[in-house]
């Protein structure tokens, strides 16, 4: 039946009788009112990386709108621990695999699910697309802005259903900021604010950077687990003697896996200021950087990354500890400010609000996109925007050094060095891949 | 002649300032040297700095870079941080500072191989692809795994580029959608209104799903131009409706509205509401045109808009409509009406707001306090004081009056609770006026919670952290359930100071909100984990790293991270022992780090937090601290450190408890962090150390906040010498400094004889107490011992 189903899938929900294709709104409805789903109509997800996010509530899930049917983990105990949980939640007993590629060839698995440290999502992104596969991939959406070129090319080669996976754009309350987005949608989009506008994100506006997610310099030699696959773990990443303190969770630490605080948080928080901006087809020219010199390996703290696009608009990222005193405005505008739990200096702005139409509506069932091959509200272009938004900041800061971005040609203007940064080669067989 | 070669070195000194870029070290620096300055600095802290520190490498470049590489040693010696600092550093800076790109390159080169281990040799080489000539590679894009068929259409579409629209033509035809949405994916980049007419020459020979994509991507490119087939699709479409009615609501032109308006009346009613709702463009001026003809669901529908989108060019048609005698009609019309009143209809509104029947009161004080939202808060306030007087039922108003937000209108509200009015305090609680703080707590305390919520919402929007605290302390007993307990809980999360964080930790065990109290215990230390005593640190934060660890969520695995990070950085205080000169001497330790034994008074002001006596005003302390014995002669050490700019205190010398010591003890040296400029004005005998009001200090450069100076008081006889950080800073005769008149010699209030002209009548006191004089949070003191001159000879009182 495997291969049945991956061929209905492949052709689109248009291909079956059952679905006669409405609009989300109705299609989501009907679904909503359906005690149960047929199997035809059920998606399947494999999930690689169960150690962290994967193992969390709300993506540790199995129903009959999409049911899981595959886990992978390089680490044998992080395997072991999610294949008894998986029977034990859902009496389902899921594949295990050691090698990710399996998992995406297994022809049981629609939609793969990369819960990796960010060094992989790049190449399991595009292995996935290649494979016929749609995806769910967890922030931060690539590691370096060349490999974000490469998914977007290789789901758009393919076809395939991209969900980059931060949701603040479209849902629940901002962090510490006290407000969903759509009043500040609403409110920059009435221009009551002026133009051009400056996003604070800063502890003093309700975000955290996570300083505490810094490397370790001068690690000492470890000997490897004896269930961990350090190789195939590091993958693409280049090769440096095994700590423990590069893996697991602490792995946000170091430039070859992620960006630290930055890299971990920096999506959730900056994707949402690039739909507000409504810049979701454009990246910022230039990225300065006020922070101590960084080490090679490990990752350090930073004081400020300021972000200009080119009519004028910032966004300024305050370290923890360095945040602007006083009373500090999330948007600033010439003409107005809004501060925490949407306080506005605007009067009468909730009226202002009330009076505008809601921002345009936007695909957020991502299983509804999948079934109906509409791109999701958040996809491998603006996902690659907003990511390659963290990823210039993670290159400034590396380099110690305000850096020019050309967002036509996605590079770096006159830094041949930072450029490298932008495609880093892949370590052994890996180069293949991407 | 000295004359003469100091002007040839300034002149060359000049010269050399002006040529910068001349390729040797203007300090005459050896590379080794350059190279040992350099690894003291790193990590450079700030870039003008990294830039200095990385120039002086480059110019010094190859042979700095090759004395570094020569450093590095094997990874598991795991030394060679600062090394890595430099060679990364100086490669990064040459990269921008092309001049010295070559010199630094051959360095590196010419180091690769002789690299001790493959970890440092891959470091080198890392830095060695940054730092090549030429323009950055860009690896060909692979096709790995080979997908068809949308692999090859996609060849196709980038091959033909703007001339794609056959492309998209042909994949429209297809009974795959992933292959048309791919398709027209694509057309994105081109579909302006020439091709987007292009593609829809085929519309009418596609399949319905085929339509409806080409439908939804004609909204996604905002194409005006093919408004018509959207409208026809709307009025005539099988199986497109639905689609066409979300693209016109997207597209958001005026024609489009009078089409959306029809389709309100089909079975496609949900959709079109939605669209209009989410209209892009002004939708006001028809729909006010529609609802005066409508009839049945059309006009039910329009009601709802009129309502949503603040229409408030339709009030008359909604005014007219709530006395429909269809009551469905007039329902409608009375739900619409808060959203398109305004202030003209203010006073109409009130007199039916009174009237109305109980159940529709509530919509009259929604539309009422609606329309007087335009006015500024004081019209508001007048235009609702002077209705209440005509009204008969007073209480619907309230929700209005607490709405403006006054002072007069919390005092009404007040005065209106008081007697006896429930309807009082539930519009009290929406009040964002600080004033309602008060009669709030005083509704909590009787054990109303949706009081004590928008109490601890006041003061979190008008306190400071300190005082914050205290009041959420004091109104923690009145929170019984679960919800209550969370909202203070995140008050105290938000006020990070040690008293939150043990009002907190006492959560961590009550199951229903542990998770909320673990969540206000990490916020809280990761702000002020150096106040809080290092015990009650540790304790409740692994307390709070279980509960976080068994809720399991996405980002509890973060917040375990953090807490670990948190119990790294603190360290527990330290015993302070007597030195041994100290030891030989006599000295007694009056304070050592562990308790308040040998001292009396004020014990909640004066706490020891980390082995130090943390000074604070919290919960309105009597302010002084006391040694238990009386001294005579005696000589006192101490350690003190300012946390808050501005602080005072002062230490009391020979004085009886509970008095001014500045007056009624011997004398009062002043403890003072007079350097913030709130303090400009400041006498000489008021300054730090000053025997206050009698003897002036010299005035000293405190350290920064934070730091620790040491200090010492002597007292022998009548004299008394003040020394700080080894300096002294007074040493004086107080007796001598008024000539023997502590007091006025006529009796009168004014003594000529002290520098501040007051009488000091305990100037001469022969013993007394030492005293720590509170003034106020922001200082601690540490490692106190006093030598005691007058041992065996003092008789106690």
């Amino acid at each position: 039946m495997g291969i049945n189903r991956r061929k209905f899938l492949q052709r689109g929900a248009a291909g079956a009788a059952l679905f006669t294709i409405l609009p989300r709104n109705v299609l989501g409805r009907m679904n909503g009112n359906k005690e149960f789903i047929a199997p035809s109509d059920q998606l399947t997800r494999g999930l690689i990386g169960v150690g962290g996010i994967g193992r969390s509530g709300s993506h540790f899930i199995s129903d009959q709108n999409c049911r899981m049917v595959a886990m992978c983990d390089v680490d044998q105990k992080h395997l072991d621990s999610a294949f008894e949980a998986a029977k034990k939640n859902w009496n389902e007993t899921v594949k295990t695999y050691h090698d990710f590629r399996e998992l995406i060839h297994d022809p049981n698995v629609d939609i793969v699910h990369i819960a990796t440290p960010p060094h992989w999502h790049g190449i399991m992104s595009v292995e996935a697309a290649n494979a016929g596969k749609d995806i769910f991939c967890e922030k931060p959406m690539t590691r370096t802005i060349g490999e974000g070129k490469r998914v977007e090319e290789a789901v758009k080669r393919n076809g395939r259903i991209f969900r980059l996976n931060t949701w603040f754009r479209f849902k629940d309350t901002f962090y510490g900021l006290g407000t969903d987005v759509k009043p500040l949608k609403k409110l920059v989009d009435s221009g009551k604010l002026g133009w051009p506008l400056k996003v604070r994100i800063s502890g003093a506006t309700g975000f955290t950077w996570k300083f505490f997610w810094v490397g370790k310099e001068n690690l000492e030699v470890q000997q490897v687990p004896k269930h961990f696959d350090y190789d195939l773990w590091l993958g693409p990443a280049p090769f440096k003697p095994y700590n423990a303190h590069r893996t697991h969770q602490t792995f946000r630490g170091y430039w070859d896996y992620d960006g630290g605080g930055l890299g971990d948080m920096g999506q959730h928080y900056i994707d949402p200021v690039q739909y507000i901006l409504g810049k979701d087809d454009t990246f910022p020219v230039k990225v300065e950087v006020d922070a101590p010199q960084q080490h090679s390996d490990a990752i350090g703290t930073w004081r400020s990354v300021t972000y200009t696009y080119e009519d004028g608009c910032q966004i300024i990222l305050e370290g923890e500890g360095y945040e602007s005193p006083g009373k500090v405005p999330y948007i600033e505008g010439p003409k107005g400010k809004v501060y925490k739990g949407f306080e506005c200096t605007i009067p009468n702005v909730q009226e202002i609000i009330n009076e505008m139409p809601d921002p345009e509506p936007r695909n957020t069932d991502y299983l509804d996109c999948v079934r109906n091959r509409r791109q999701f509200a958040l996809n491998e272009s603006n996902g690659h925007r907003s990511c390659t938004i963290v990823n210039m900041g993670v290159c400034a800061l590396r380099l110690n050094r305000t850096l020019h971005f050309d967002p036509k040609t996605q590079m770096f203007i006159g830094d041949d060095e930072a450029n490298r940064l932008i495609y880093q080669p892949m370590r052994g067989e890996w180069q293949n891949y991407i | 002649m000295r004359k003469f070669y100091s002007i040839i070195l300034s002149a060359l000194l000049l010269m050399t300032v002006a040529l910068p870029g001349i390729a040797q070290d203007e300090r005459q620096r050896k590379p080794e040297t350059i190279v040992q300055d350099v690894l003291a600095q790193v990590p450079v802290q700030k870039q003008a700095d990294y830039n200095r520190e990385m120039e002086d490498l480059a110019k010094g470049a190859p042979a700095t870079v090759e004395i570094l590489c020569k450093m590095l040693k094997p990874v598991e010696k795991a030394v060679n941080n600062k090394v890595e600092y430099a060679i990364s550093g100086v490669v990064n800076y040459a990269c921008a500072n092309t001049k010295y790109k070559a010199a630094v390159r051959q360095g590196l080169e010419a180091s690769v191989a002789s690299a001790p281990d493959a970890a440092t040799k891959q470091f080198l080489q890392e830095y060695v692809r940054f730092i090549k000539d030429g323009r950055a590679e860009i690896p060909a894009y692979k096709n790995h795994a080979g997908a068809e068929p949308y692999a090859q259409q996609w060849d196709e579409l980038k091959a033909a580029g703007a001339n794609c629209a056959p492309i998209v033509i042909k994949a429209l035809k297809s009974d795959d959608r992933a292959l048309r949405m791919q398709a027209l994916k694509f057309a994105n980049n081109y579909a302006d209104a020439a091709f987007v007419s292009q593609v829809a020459k085929a519309y009418n020979s596609l399949s319905t799903d085929a339509k409806n994509d080409v439908l939804g991507w004609i909204g996604d490119n905002k194409t005006i131009t093919q408004l018509d087939l959207v409208i026809k699709e709307i009025q005539k479409g099988k199986g497109t409706n639905a689609m066409a009615i979300e693209t016109a609501g997207r597209l958001g032109t005026a024609t489009s509205v009078d089409a959306l308006i029809a389709a309100l009346s089909t079975d496609y009613k949900a959709e079109a509401t939605a669209a209009l709702l989410a209209f892009n463009g002004n939708i006001n001026e028809r729909v006010t045109t529609a609802l005066k003809t409508a009839t049945g669901d059309l006009q039910l529908a329009l009601l709802d808009i009129a309502n949503t989108r603040r229409i408030k060019s339709a009030s008359p048609q909604v005014f007219e409509l709530i006395n429909s005698s269809d009551a469905t009609v007039a329902a409608a019309a009375l739900k619409a009406l808060p959203g398109v009143v305004t202030k003209e209809n203010a006073t109409q509104l009130a007199g039916m707001m009174d009237k109305a029947s109980g159940e529709k009161a509530a919509i009259y004080q929604q539309a009422f306090t609606a329309s007087i939202k335009g006015m500024n808060a004081e019209e508001q306030y007048k235009v609702i004081s002077s209705e209440i007087q005509k009204a008969s039922n007073k209480a619907r108003f309230y929700p209005a009056l607490a709405a403006t937000n006054t002072d007069q209108s919390v005092a009404d509200l007040q005065a209106a609770w008081q007697g006896g009015s429930t309807e009082a305090l539930a519009a009290l609680q929406k009040s964002s006026n600080y004033k309602a703080a008060a009669p709030l707590l005083a509704a909590a305390q009787k054990g109303d919670e949706t009081s004590l919520k928008t109490y601890v919402k006041l003061i979190n929007a008008n306190e400071g952290i300190t005082k914050r605290v205290r009041l959420l302390d004091q109104a923690l007993p009145y929170a019984k359930s679960a919800d209550a307990k969370k909202v203070m809980l995140s008050s105290l999360g938000n006020a990070a100071n040690r008293y939150s964080f043990d009002l907190a930790a006492k959560y961590l065990d009550d199951k229903d909100v542990n998770y909320q109290a673990a969540a206000a215990c990490k916020n809280i230390a990761s702000k002020c984990k150096a106040d809080i005593d290092y015990k009650k640190l540790t304790e409740s934060l692994n307390k709070a790293s279980a509960i976080y660890k068994a809720h399991g969520g996405a980002d509890d695995g973060y917040a375990v991270d953090e807490i670990k990070k948190i119990l790294a950085e603190v360290k527990p205080g330290e015993i302070y022992k007597l030195t041994d000169e100290e030891k030989k001497a006599g000295y007694e330790i009056l304070f050592d780090g562990t308790n308040l034994d040998k001292w009396v008074g004020d014990k909640k002001g004066y706490q020891v937090i980390n082995n130090e006596i943390v000074v604070s005003a919290q919960y309105g302390s009597s302010g002084n601290l006391y040694s238990a014995e009386e001294y005579k002669d005696f000589v006192l050490r101490f350690d003190f450190c300012f946390t808050r700019p501005g602080v005072n205190n002062g230490i009391g010398i020979r004085t009886p408890q509970g008095v001014d010591a500045a007056y009624h003890g011997m004398c009062e040296s002043q403890i003072l962090d007079h350097d913030d400029p709130i303090y400009g004005g400041l006498a000489p005998y008021q300054v730090h150390g000053s025997v206050y009001g009698v003897i002036p200090a010299k005035r000293i450069k405190h350290k920064p906040l934070g730091q620790w100076s040491s200090e010492e008081i002597r007292v022998k006889g009548d004299h008394i010498t003040v020394i700080v950080n080894g300096e002294v800073i007074v040493d004086g005769n107080v007796r001598e400094a008024c000539k023997g008149h502590n007091v006025a010699p006529d009796g009168g209030n004014s003594n000529p004889y002290t520098a501040d002209h007051r009488n000091h009548p305990g100037m001469f006191n022969k013993q007394g107490h030492i005293g720590f004089l509170g003034h106020g949070e922001g200082m601690k003191y540490r490692n106190v011992r006093i030598l005691d001159m007058s041992k065996g000879k003092k008789g106690k009182k």
